[in-house]
């Protein structure tokens, strides 16, 4: 077990080094001087220049953050490898640099301001997938070829088809215009930004609807491979042997089955999680949700890199660290992980 | 590219004759669909024509390119190109507009066709990019093995370690809008799952006797890959694509919602929603039949992929 634990963990730090260099890469292939964007329209004084280059590391600076001019006097040019240096070493610190719009503001502060309204709506949608997902899943395995099991198959295509932000118009659509009347308009139209102060947002009637629209795709998923694992679990010996002795299907389906159909799932829900926090940019914009995904855009519409940057390395990190997690906790529930070897698996 | 293409190719497993091949089929060959072809792609075929799901599927993309590839001959001009006649805007749905019109006066249904060139070319055309990268990363990877297969697999790793939308996003961001680069950052963040796939299925297949005696008998590696690997490991990769299709447009109507995609006018569906959503409260139909379009599509791409995958008995991992 031990053993495995550490062949995980040291296969993520060249995965750690290769994604940290992607971005960094593409940080610095983003066409622009980063001076210029946050300069704008204005004219800024020399010092003042370089002071902020020395800022975001393009000219070289000494132990003080002071400017190092050569013989001529004109600024060095921090070279690319020492640059990713500083930048590695800034994220090991927690440091993700400074917002081009935002003055003076630290792309960490920004991003923890953000964070808690982006865990809180996936952790929301978690439990809509979990519960949904695992119940549509043992429905549709327990009464095979039913109506239900083709309902459950159906929607399951249907929402994994569909456009995750256009089934967000739509909720919008139904609770907020159609059935108005009915919801007391307790639903807005988020989308047209009608979506007022952040202080609304803690309200637990706005996590409804996009709760419902981030779980949409992942809550097909989970009902089809919940209903894929019982009915394969249901096939194994230990089942019929259940079922011999003398008990009930459903005693069977409950003690026996369930547990060990239900260990895939909880991984891809787990795994989930994870892509969850990094994928709801859509859903955030679509509902104008102060959260993560939403700054996110918000920075690209902007050009604001270092936020585009830092979030999106905090989540890439944030992804990876879950996969590890769920990985090595996988190998705890399942004790064939441990000993089998996964050669194959790239 | 046509399944007939692939059937004319090698033989599965079984060495046939090219003359014995189109001839009548040996006597007491047990296919269950009861088709009498000796070939694995023709046994595919005759699987698949018992598939309603897939038929359907099948029906509606051939429909919906054959729509988009002619709409310049029955579309009237006025309505889609730059020149768009313009109707009194907002009209709602009726027999002259059965979509209504949009805010400037366009007939919608016919901007939701010109649409399914644009998604369409995305869908077939970013997937055709990342297939034909995954394939050379992966034969590379699995043919060569060693140093070279943990090369192009960690750096897989590092591609898939990206959650996929974000990557496409600041790619994007970097590159710029417009539809090339909507082109090239699907179609080259995709390869890693089509390289992942295709590298286990060349795996499965490289220790088969028949490699070893092309080997023996002077083949080149090149002449092994395309000859004997890829014909036998290609049901995979023709499986994973078809699906992959489906989650092209996808991927492109999210980018052209967040403004990053194809560019106005050129109307993709993506737009086509981008463009409706302002007007969402009071001509709800703006949006919703672009998006109508691309779930029918989506939905035909995976159907078909999922009746290929049982036709031809591909084993998926996580499908």
């Amino acid at each position: 077990m031990g053993k495995y634990i550490v062949k995980r963990v040291l296969q993520f730090i060249p995965v750690f080094l290769g994604v940290t260099l992607i971005l960094f890469a593409m940080q610095n292939i983003v066409p622009g001087d980063p001076i210029k964007l946050i300069a704008g329209e204005k004219k800024l004084d020399p010092q003042t220049e370089l002071n902020l280059r020395a800022t975001y590391h393009l000219i070289d600076t000494d132990a003080d953050g002071k400017p190092i001019l050569d013989e001529s006097g004109n600024p060095v040019e921090t070279p690319l490898w020492k640059r990713y240096t500083l930048y590695l070493g800034g994220l090991l610190q927690g440091d993700l640099g400074v917002s081009y719009q935002q003055s003076g503001k630290s792309v960490s502060s920004i991003l923890m301001e953000k964070y808690p309204y982006t865990i809180r709506l996936a952790a929301v949608a978690i439990l809509v997938e979990a519960v949904i997902g695992i119940l549509a899943g043992m429905v549709s395995a327990i009464k095979r070829y039913s109506f239900w099991d083709v309902l459950v198959t159906l929607s399951t295509s249907i929402l994994v088809a569909m456009p995750a932000f256009w089934l967000g118009m739509l909720l919008q659509l139904f609770f907020g215009i159609m059935v108005k009347d009915w919801t007391g308009g307790g639903f807005y139209l988020p989308i047209s930004g009608a979506g007022g102060p952040t202080a609304e947002f803690n309200a637990g009637m706005y996590y409804i609807l996009p709760a419902i629209t981030l779980a949409s795709v992942s809550t097909a998923y989970t009902a089809r491979i919940m209903r894929s694992q019982l009915l394969e679990v249901m096939n194994q010996d230990y089942i019929r042997t259940a079922r011999a002795k003398g008990l009930s299907r459903r005693a069977t389906i409950l003690h026996h089955a369930l547990k060990n159909a239900l260990i895939p799932v909880v991984t891809y829900i787990g795994i989930d999680f994870g892509g969850m926090l990094a994928g709801a940019i859509l859903t955030e914009t679509v509902f104008n949700w102060p959260g993560v995904g939403f700054e996110t855009y918000r920075a690209i519409t902007q050009r604001d890199w270092p936020i585009v940057m830092g979030s999106v390395t905090i989540i890439v990190i944030v992804v990876m660290v879950i996969n590890l997690i769920v990985d090595i906790s996988y190998a705890f529930l399942d004790p064939r992980i441990r000993y089998g070897s996964s050669k194959d698996q790239g | 590219m046509s399944l007939k293409s692939w059937m004319k190719g090698e033989p599965v497993a079984v060495e046939t004759p090219d003359q014995q091949r189109d001839a009548a089929p040996a006597e007491g060959t047990t296919i269950d669909a009861g088709a009498p072809s000796r070939t694995l792609w023709g046994d595919a075929l005759a699987r698949l024509r018992r598939n309603r799901l897939a038929i359907m599927a099948v029906i509606w993309i051939v429909f919906i390119v054959l729509v988009a590839l002619t709409a310049d001959l029955w579309v009237p001009q006025t309505l889609g190109g730059p020149t768009a006649q313009l109707y009194d805007a907002r009209l709602p749905m009726s027999a002259a507009h059965p979509f209504g019109t949009d805010q400037v006066g366009r007939d919608v249904l016919s901007r939701v066709v010109y649409g399914a060139r644009i998604s369409l070319a995305v869908g077939l055309l970013a997937t055709a990019i990342s297939t034909l990268i995954g394939l050379v990363m992966g034969a590379v990877a699995a043919y060569y093995g060693g140093f070279w297969d943990t090369v192009i697999m960690r750096l897989a790793d590092v591609f898939l370690a990206f959650p996929y939308i974000l990557f496409v996003i600041v790619m994007l961001a970097v590159l710029g809008s417009g539809i090339q680069n909507v082109f090239i950052a699907i179609g080259v963040l995709g390869w890693p799952s089509i390289a992942r796939v295709f590298r286990s299925a060349i795996l499965s297949v490289k220790e088969n006797d028949y490699v070893d005696a092309a080997r023996s008998m002077g083949a080149s590696d090149a002449r092994i890959i395309m000859r004997h690997i890829f014909p036998n490991s290609v049901a995979s990769i023709v499986v994973y694509s078809t699906m992959n299709i489906g989650g092209a447009i996808l991927t492109e109507a999210a980018l052209s919602f967040l403004g990053m995609g194809v560019v106005p006018p050129d109307p993709s569906w993506g737009i086509l929603i981008e463009d409706g959503q302002k007007f969402i409260a009071t001509q709800p139909w703006l949006m919703i039949m672009p998006g109508l379009a691309i779930l029918l599509t989506v939905l035909a791409f995976t159907l078909l992929g999922d009746g290929l995958r049982d036709a031809l008995d591909v084993k998926m991992k996580d499908a």
